[in-house]
């Protein structure tokens, strides 16, 4: 137990730092690999907690995602080197506010809500798996459909308005 | 005793595949090849570019080993003969391969080279083509077994091999594992003969070595991911489940690395088209035939 502790202890420390690093440094991949890093910590912690296949998961997709990101990164911005010293941050108040309101609040959730009793057994991996399968047909089939339906639909919007469609052929009159 | 066989399938099969990738590229048997080779890139000076983002550049190599390193761990080379049989093995697959991504674009960022950046980034886009077509057809073959563990992937293909039960995803999966290993023809990243060898091509002496040897786990790790979802693993008569494991990994790596050599190179949108347009429909088809297979023909 008290091993599982440390090294939830360790892996939250490591995904908090990371998040640091995000804005600590001027280079664009460097900032996105951070975070991924840091998503990659919080795998580490779904493993620590013993959620196998939330664990795994969370480490394979985050590993595509955060570098599909990087390189919109080094797309969009005028210094993906950070050579010229470029600094991260931008409306300190705003984001500062925004970011501890952020914190209490989810601090605010994590001590006032009502989680139910804890649970004593840990079902095992394979056990998970199943329930997880069970659970994503009956209960949350509407949400992660629907979900997946938006996300379709962005990626659809996305491509129709990147697309560069060859010229109209000029009328010969 | 099991740990010391695991290690030495490690070092032997390494050693291995890298006798075969001399083979296809040179058409010669050399068993000092890879010894020749490693002490060549260890006399060589390891260069250190210009203004390079030292981190990653150092980083790259070492997290490209580590990477086709952990995805062997769920390799099951005969019954419990494996790291670990973890319940979500064949994702863990994935997963830990996705970090090969990570390390191309960290070693195609890190030398400040124009050639290792864009070696880098095509890998980027190549995963875009060929990722479903890894995890689609895995789907099918974890259909099959009802569990993601690879020791039960193997014990479902008793009765009847996965490459004649489900031959449409064997074929995507074994190109999808090509593009992943990026072995000739998607060599993209590091083509020898286009961009100067991308994302190697700032690497020299020992930087290099770690490199090409983490690329040569990674074709081994591919090689037996496909003996294990594909080709029944450990399974077959008369020799001991090990060497079945072994021989069939050594003649998929030979098949893969020799057929990739006989095939042009394919353009990165060629290849994204093709993925898309014709790779993921028939990835669905055969996720829905192995479906209607599973009920109706329970082998």
């Amino acid at each position: 137990m008290t091993a599982q502790v440390f090294f939830l202890a360790a892996f939250g420390l490591a995904a908090v730092w990371f998040g640091i690093v995000v804005f600590r440094t001027h280079s664009m991949v460097r900032s996105a690999l951070a975070l991924l890093f840091s998503q990659t910590a919080i795998g580490a912690m779904f493993l620590v907690m013993q959620a196998e296949f939330l664990g795994v998961l969370q480490i394979m997709m985050m590993a595509t995602e955060m570098s599909i990101m990087a390189i919109f990164m080094v797309m969009f911005m005028m210094d993906p080197g950070g050579l010229g010293e470029m600094d991260m941050k931008h409306q300190r108040k705003l984001s500062l506010a925004a970011g501890v309101i952020a914190f209490l609040a989810a601090i605010g959730v994590s001590v006032f809500a009502d989680w139910g009793p804890a649970a004593t057994v840990v079902p095992s991996a394979d056990e998970q798996l199943r329930m997880l399968g069970i659970e994503l047909l009956g209960r949350s089939m509407l949400i992660f459909e629907s979900a997946g339906l938006t996300i379709l639909t962005a990626m659809i919007a996305a491509t129709a308005v990147a697309v560069q469609m060859p010229a109209k052929k000029e009328d010969a009159s | 005793m099991s740990t010391l066989i695991l290690v030495l399938f490690l070092l032997l099969g390494t050693y291995f595949v890298a006798v075969i990738e001399e083979w296809s590229v040179t058409g010669r048997l050399r068993p000092a090849g890879p010894v020749r080779a490693a002490l060549r890139l260890l006399g060589t000076e390891s260069v250190l570019a210009r203004k390079p983002d030292r981190l990653f550049f150092e980083v790259a190599p070492v997290l490209l080993l580590v990477a086709a390193i952990l995805s062997l761990a769920i390799i099951p080379l005969a019954p419990g003969l494996i790291v670990t049989d973890l319940a979500t093995g064949a994702l863990f697959f994935n997963a830990a391969l996705a970090y090969v991504l990570v390390a191309l674009i960290m070693g195609g960022w890190g030398p400040d080279g124009a050639y290792a950046m864009i070696g880098g980034w095509r890998f980027l886009g190549q995963l875009i083509g060929y990722a479903m077509l890894v995890v689609m057809p895995i789907t099918a073959v974890a259909m099959r077994s009802e569990s993601l563990s690879t020791v039960v992937i193997v014990q479902s293909q008793e009765q009847l091999w996965n490459i004649l039960y489900q031959p449409l995803g064997f074929v995507l999966f074994a190109l999808a594992g090509m593009a992943m290993a990026f072995v000739p023809p998607f060599d993209l990243p590091t083509g020898a003969g286009d961009l100067a060898g991308g994302v190697e091509a700032e690497y020299t002496g020992v930087r290099r070595l770690v490199f090409r040897l983490g690329r040569m786990v990674l074709i081994l790790s591919v090689a037996s991911a496909m003996t294990v979802f594909y080709l029944g693993g450990w399974l077959g008569p008369v020799l001991p489940g090990w060497a079945w494991s072994a021989i069939k990994i050594l003649v998929v790596t030979a098949l893969m690395l020799a057929a990739g050599r006989a095939l042009p190179r394919v353009r990165e949108a060629s290849f994204l088209a093709w993925c898309w347009k014709l790779g993921i429909p028939l990835a669905l088809v055969n996720i829905f035939l192995v479906g209607v297979l599973v009920l109706v023909v329970p082998l």
